[in-house]
């Protein structure tokens, strides 16, 4: 044992929940120490890893991002190396395949920056449509905090009310929306046909001017896996802006286990440094936001003999209810171009299709153009035909040009079923890795059966489609939600209205995995607002001590 | 560089032709038996363009030549995870649609500055 550090709140995990909640406690005058699994990298460097990728790995999300000895996280790098860490099991297990950085930041470093609110609709799926839950508070409870987010990410999106998702707003968003590429108004076109609305979406790039010391977007198209310029919100660029004030982060510090203490307090986070020595860090306050699959693991991890299922988990649902939206692909081949990748790599979706009374008999889903640029996989695949010459140029052209792909990413329900428990398997530390269950289960099937994947053809059609073929295999969204699901009952939650676990007073445990429901749009605007209502929380609880 | 030249009707850097002729080299099928019968090919065609000649090799000789040309547009000899590449804005796969989309990383446009005109694809730009 070395020596103990110690700071008025004690936050393990430096991604977007995270740096919000410090930047504000320190803003109240209390003292942050941080914590982070992962190494601290600037930059360039991801951007140097990032061109120094063969063609066929760039695909690949997280290859920029190379897991170190000590935080592993999924590696897409082989199909073996895809299977190491995360433990999956059940009909979809390879729907839970999510990426995700162990990296000082978080996986704001490789997001799409979109962000969608939840509508009023999506916080009631049990009283209006008998399914799932319902969140604790409705949407007139979130929405300053939503407000407050898109201030603090810097949030750009259109002025205009008939285009905003969903046209409930306080405030107006801190920038305008950014113009659309070539794909994405010819699906924005094809949808009008059918009498559908395909949004600009709210996203945290910068558009047209800067932001927060950041500049605006020039359409890099590298979004994911990073924005090679800072245009696009990440956790990392408020790293030195919370040392700045005072803030403390220390990297490398894999948290292995919560201590509590009298009253079932916490008082303690242990660490392990990369040589696997340990390490305690004490505290007033607690905030765990390592995403929703490492906070829940640490959970069950850290059972003792006050907590014997886990810290937080006297519900038995630390872990249980994960969820995602489960994705198919529709592949497009064109008869004119559509010019995928001019623009941000995500802007718009149609959203509209993921409300209606159907959602009593099958999810909802919401329909987007991916606008990642297509020049690479049309170079392979016309390299394969043998072509050369002016043959071959114009082959590269055309199916760079002439290939699209639709995603539909469906609304699951929270069903505790869904589970996230400790494998027997270690990491090298000799953590265990998590296992998960997962089933997407027969409201999104049925969903994929009679709704999506037909609107997704009439979609594709209507564009100009001379050939579609969609997956049947559900995959990954990587949005992580559900396991630390949030309620008013101890009984059948894990935390409260401001993510405090139901256990232990000075717990926080904020971020996707208190969702309650998760809607079809990407879940980081929520997640993020639930920081903020937890940090309102957490000041005025160190207030009141 | 003589034989990428009469592979690739563009405009090549030494520099990149110096690291793919390094990789080839070491690489698990060498493509130097088959150089020499495409370089003497081409001159008893009296080619100028790949066309001129290719259509004409043997079966081994076009998978040589396609292995150049392939490291040329890719960037990498061989495309698999974990390959150093020799070229990544200098690949020549992201030149048939410069005119319109960037080089993820690079930027072509400006804030805002990029619109919904699709070109035509008849529109090949020269490099």
């Amino acid at each position: 044992m070395t020596q103990e550090e110690s700071a008025d709140i004690v936050v393990v995990g430096t991604g977007v929940v995270g740096c919000l909640i410090a930047e504000q406690l320190l803003d109240a005058g209390h003292s942050v120490l941080m914590l982070e699994a992962g190494p601290r990298v600037e930059r360039w460097q991801i951007v140097e890893k990032y061109r120094n990728l063969p063609p066929i790995t760039t695909t690949n999300l997280d290859a920029a991002y190379p897991p170190t000895r000590w935080a592993p996280f999924l590696d897409s790098t082989s199909p073996l190396t895809a299977v190491d860490y995360l433990q999956l099991e059940g009909p979809n297990a390879r729907a839970y395949r999510q990426d995700y950085v162990r990296y000082a930041g978080g996986s704001t470093w490789h997001w799409a920056g979109i962000c969608w609110r939840l509508t009023p609709e999506d916080m009631r799926l049990k009283s209006l449509y008998g399914v799932g839950r319902d969140w604790a508070f409705d949407y007139a409870t979130l929405e300053p905090y939503y407000t407050r987010v898109e201030q603090a990410l810097g949030v750009c999106g259109p002025s205009e009310p008939e285009l905003q998702w969903p046209p409930i707003r306080s405030k107006p968003y801190p920038m305008g929306r950014l113009p659309f590429g070539p794909g994405e108004q010819k699906f924005t076109d094809a949808a009008a046909r059918l009498g559908l609305k395909n949004l600009p979406a709210a996203q945290a790039r910068n558009s047209g001017v800067s932001y927060d010391g950041r500049p605006p977007c020039c359409g890099n198209n590298s979004c994911i896996p990073i924005c090679p310029i800072g245009a696009k919100y990440d956790a990392a660029s408020s790293l030195p802006r919370i040392e700045a004030k005072g803030g403390k982060i220390l990297v490398n510090a894999v948290v292995y286990r919560v201590e509590t203490g009298a009253a079932n307090q916490v008082q303690a986070v242990h660490y392990f440094d990369p040589d696997k020595q340990s390490h305690r860090v004490t505290g007033k306050l607690f905030v765990i936001a390592c995403n929703g699959i490492e906070t829940p693991k640490l959970l069950l991890m850290s059972a003792d003999t006050r907590n014997p299922r886990g810290v937080a988990n006297s519900s038995d649902q630390v872990g249980r209810n994960m969820m995602d939206q489960p994705k198919l692909v529709a592949e497009l081949t064109l008869a004119e171009p559509a010019w995928t990748g001019v623009g941000p790599v995500q802007g718009s979706s149609i959203m509209q299709t993921s409300q209606g009374d159907f959602r009593s008999e099958h999810a909802g889903a919401l329909f987007r153009f991916n606008n990642m640029a297509r020049s690479r996989l049309g170079a392979i695949q016309a390299l394969k035909t043998g072509l050369v010459g002016k043959a071959l140029d114009a082959e590269i052209r055309r199916l760079s040009a002439c290939t699209a792909e639709l995603t539909i990413e469906h609304e699951l329900l929270p069903d505790p079923n869904n589970r996230l428990t400790l494998s027997d398997k270690k990491d090298a530390l000799g953590i265990p890795k998590p296992n998960i269950y997962y089933d997407v289960g027969a409201y999104i099937r049925k969903s994929a059966e009679i709704y999506s994947t037909p609107l997704v053809k009439q979609l594709a059609h209507e564009m100009g489609a001379t050939d579609v073929k969609v997956t049947t295999e559900f995959t990954n969204s990587d949005h992580i939600m559900g396991g630390l699901i949030m309620g008013t009952d101890p009984a059948d939650s894990v935390v409260d209205v401001d993510c405090r676990a139901h256990d232990h007073p000075n717990l926080f445990l904020p971020g996707g995995g208190a969702m309650t429901t998760a809607g079809c749009g990407n879940s980081t605007l929520t997640m993020a607002a639930l920081a903020l209502k937890a940090a309102d929380a957490m000041v005025a609880q160190l207030t009141h001590a | 560089m003589a034989l990428s030249r009469l592979l690739i009707p563009h405009s090549l850097d030494p520099e990149i032709g110096r690291r793919i002729a390094v990789d080839l080299k070491a690489d698990r099928a060498p493509v130097s038996d088959h150089i020499d019968a495409l370089l003497k090919l081409a001159h008893d065609r009296h080619a100028t363009v790949v066309e001129d000649f290719f259509p004409f090799a043997s079966d081994e000789a076009k998978a040589a030549a396609l292995r150049i040309i392939s490291a040329w547009y890719l960037g990498v000899v061989d495309d698999a995870p974990g390959a150093k590449i020799v070229a990544y804005e200098l690949a020549l796969m992201f030149k048939p649609t410069s005119d319109v989309m960037t080089i993820p990383t690079y930027s072509i446009s400006r804030p805002n500055g990029w619109g919904a005109a699709a070109a035509p694809l008849s529109a090949m730009p020269t490099f």
